[in-house]
């Protein structure tokens, strides 16, 4: 019978060769990377599930699972998120650095992008490469130094929120200049140059066609930079003054130092969750100001990229 | 039409240490469609940016109707460009692309939609008014570049190689629209392009650049007829080659003396004696049955090869002086130009159709600029944009 002879020959192998067979079939899915990618995912997600999970526990154990409550979250009179000034503070403190963040370190980042990337000749090969410092720099490092800076050099500012939001913006302002040259290098001159010719002046270039074209960058950037601001524990711990300028990271820290309670867990969660909706929201904003780039099925992966970086 | 005249003068453009374009005077009258044609790195490009304003000139003039704008920034020039890959804006539509340059100009709003509506018109894309660029085709968003163009009426509109990301059919097809509708709007066309064939089908006149130099200005008939440069003739379309020594000139006719053989050739009235080169295209190369009455002019040879190219038939021949030589045989059907492989034939080189061109002017046509993409300047013109 010829279906018997178009079997596939592996079906007489043994089961280990089968599942080489399985594994390695190159006209087959890249199942060894799946299943590769899939364990990274577990591995990663599974200890955040149970984070979270213990958020909604209804007794003070942060491992013994009891029931599902919201006591962490507001029901506690006294150790709630809602109820803990301390935890109340350091939430409010971590959305307000991240708030500043992102409205001061994007509009600057920008400006810079679009100095460097249009700036020819001597100094911009050695500037360029400066911007990508506070991405290598140890993070602990910049702290120091950028506590050193305010205690010895700019004595006039002091530790705390303006100080923190400083420290942030500083580091943070890279990752918007990588990602909006990326998009300035992608796009090109020719769109700046055919407003010019059709009687834009090098402004009016900017602001009609140059940065609706960066929009998309632009918006991935400020996702990005809530995200890393948000998540940021060392410049914000150096830079805090204690009390109310503790964020959010550096009470958990310290919370989980002491005796922790599953509002920590909570906080932790409230924190995920609005960093996740955030970037979802920067994500579909994205999606929106590129679906014809798409559709001509052009660069614009170079972008997408940049949601990798959070 | 009095507007749109423009004047060259000296106009030099330097790259770091390439010179792009070499103190080049050009002089384009009103309403004329002329090309700017040469290998890539000649210059051409740069030339029609300066005039754009996108380079600013190292030193020169660009008269404008008769004003310097060398330095006027490009948004307050009246010249308009068709880009290379359009630029058409990704984000806005077609007709808010068409409008852009109005918009800028401040006209009042019934006016913008009128305009637009006549420049969609003009370019057959009536009712496209809602697509997006990506929802277009290449031609199509060809069409959009050129309304978005045409729309401010420009003195001058400047074309930098409009059809080069379009297919060989629909090329052909935007070249004849593109010359009649320089007819109709009656403006300077300057176009660039490097497909010598375009240039002849389109051009009143055309310019033929190399290195930075313009080697030689004219109608087409009399570029592709007279070249006064090996470089002109080696570009245009194929030339065969062929070297000689001088005997006589004459503004009527020259003699000159092939490897034993005397030809007559055109007169020119260059002073050229001694060594020299001698030229002839394919097209005019006149094959005869070996035996037939020898007369002047008439060399003999051999085929050597038969390359079947569909209109035509291209004949290569040994010549007796040594040369190989390309003939083209009209394809007439009946089975061939009647000649094979290996056979015996006798050339004859009509003396209208040879030219005398000095050795060393223009020697050494840079040929492989014809195919590469990747001369020292357009690498400058390339690298300038990617820094920006």
């Amino acid at each position: 019978m010829t279906a018997v002879a178009e079997q596939r020959p592996s079906a007489g192998f043994s089961t280990a060769a089968r599942l080489r067979g399985w594994l390695r079939n190159p006209w087959g899915k890249p199942r060894f990377l799946v299943v590769v990618t899939w364990a990274y995912i577990v591995w990663s997600i599974v200890p955040v599930l149970i984070a979270v999970q213990f958020s909604f526990n209804a007794t003070r154990s942060r491992t013994v699972w009891d029931s599902f409550s919201t006591r962490w979250y507001w029901g506690d009179p006294v150790d709630s998120v809602w109820h803990d000034p301390t935890l109340r503070h350091a939430l409010v403190q971590s959305f307000k650095l991240a708030g500043a963040d992102v409205l001061i370190a994007v509009p600057l980042g920008v400006l810079l992008a679009l100095g460097l990337a249009r700036w020819r000749g001597r100094g911009s090969g050695v500037s360029n490469f400066i911007m990508l410092f506070p991405l290598v720099t140890p993070e602990i490092v910049m702290g120091v130094s950028l506590l050193l800076v305010f205690s010895e050099l700019f004595t006039f500012i002091h530790t705390g929120t303006l100080a923190q939001i400083l420290g942030h913006v500083t580091f943070s302002i890279s990752f918007v200049v990588v990602i909006v040259r990326g998009r300035l290098f992608s796009i090109g001159r020719q769109y700046e140059e055919a407003a010019a010719d059709l009687g834009a002046s090098p402004f009016v270039a900017l602001t009609r066609v140059l940065l609706p074209l960066l929009t998309p960058a632009i918006v991935a950037s400020a996702a990005v930079v809530f995200a890393i601001s948000a998540d940021d524990f060392v410049i914000s711990q150096w830079l805090s003054k204690g009390g109310e300028t503790d964020t959010v990271p550096i009470r958990i820290y310290s919370a989980t130092r002491a005796a922790p309670l599953p509002s920590v867990n909570a906080i932790a969660t409230i924190m995920m969750v609005s960093t996740l909706i955030i970037v979802t929201l920067g994500f579909l904003t994205w999606r929106f100001f590129t679906r014809g780039e798409r559709r001509a099925g052009k660069a614009a992966e170079d972008i997408g990229g940049a949601f990798n970086l959070t | 039409m009095a507007r749109g005249e423009i004047e060259l003068s000296k106009l030099t453009k330097q790259f770091a240490d390439v010179t792009a374009v070499d103190a080049i005077d050009l002089h384009v009258p009103a309403g004329e469609f002329f090309s700017l044609l040469g290998p890539s790195g000649c210059g051409k490009t740069t030339t029609l940016r300066m005039i754009a304003g996108f380079e600013q000139p190292t030193s020169g003039e660009i008269l404008l109707d008769g004003a310097d704008v060398a330095y006027t920034p490009p948004h307050h020039r009246s010249v308009n460009t068709v880009f290379q890959n359009y630029a058409l804006f990704p984000h806005l539509n077609v007709y808010d692309n068409i409008a852009f340059g109005l918009r800028r100009a401040k006209r009042p709003k019934n006016e913008i939609k009128e305009r637009v509506g006549q420049a969609l018109e003009l370019v057959q894309l009536s009712g496209y008014e809602r697509r997006k660029s990506s929802q277009l085709s290449g031609g199509q968003q060809q069409r959009v570049a050129l309304a978005r163009a045409l729309v401010l009426n420009p003195a001058v509109l400047l074309l930098d190689e409009p059809l080069g990301a379009l297919d060989a059919k629909l090329r052909k097809a935007l070249q004849i629209e593109l010359k009649s509708l320089q007819q109709e709007v009656g403006i300077t066309f300057l176009y660039v392009t490097h497909d010598q064939e375009e240039a002849l089908t389109m051009s009143d006149r055309l310019a033929v650049m190399n290195g930075g130099h313009i080697e030689q200005v004219g109608a087409p008939q009399d570029v592709y007829e007279d070249p006064e440069t090996l470089f002109v003739a080696d570009f245009l379309g194929v030339s065969n080659l062929m070297e000689a020594r001088v005997v006589s000139t004459g503004t009527d006719a020259c003699r000159v003396a092939v490897d034993g053989y005397e030809l007559e050739t055109r007169g020119t009235d260059r002073d050229v004696i001694g060594a020299a080169k001698i030229v002839i295209r394919p097209e005019r190369i006149e094959l005869e049955e070996h035996g037939a009455p020898s007369g002047p002019n008439r060399v003999p040879g051999m085929v050597e090869r038969l390359v079947y190219v569909g209109s035509a038939v291209q004949v290569i021949v040994r010549a007796a002086t040594g040369e190989t030589l390309q003939a083209l045989v009209q394809n007439k059907g009946g089975g061939g130009p009647g000649f094979e492989q290996g056979t015996p034939v006798q050339l004859h080189l009509p003396a209208d159709a040879l030219r005398v061109l000095p050795s060393g002017i223009g020697d050494e046509p840079s040929i492989k600029g014809k195919e590469s993409d990747e001369d020292e300047a357009e690498e400058a013109e390339e690298e300038t944009a990617a820094a920006t």
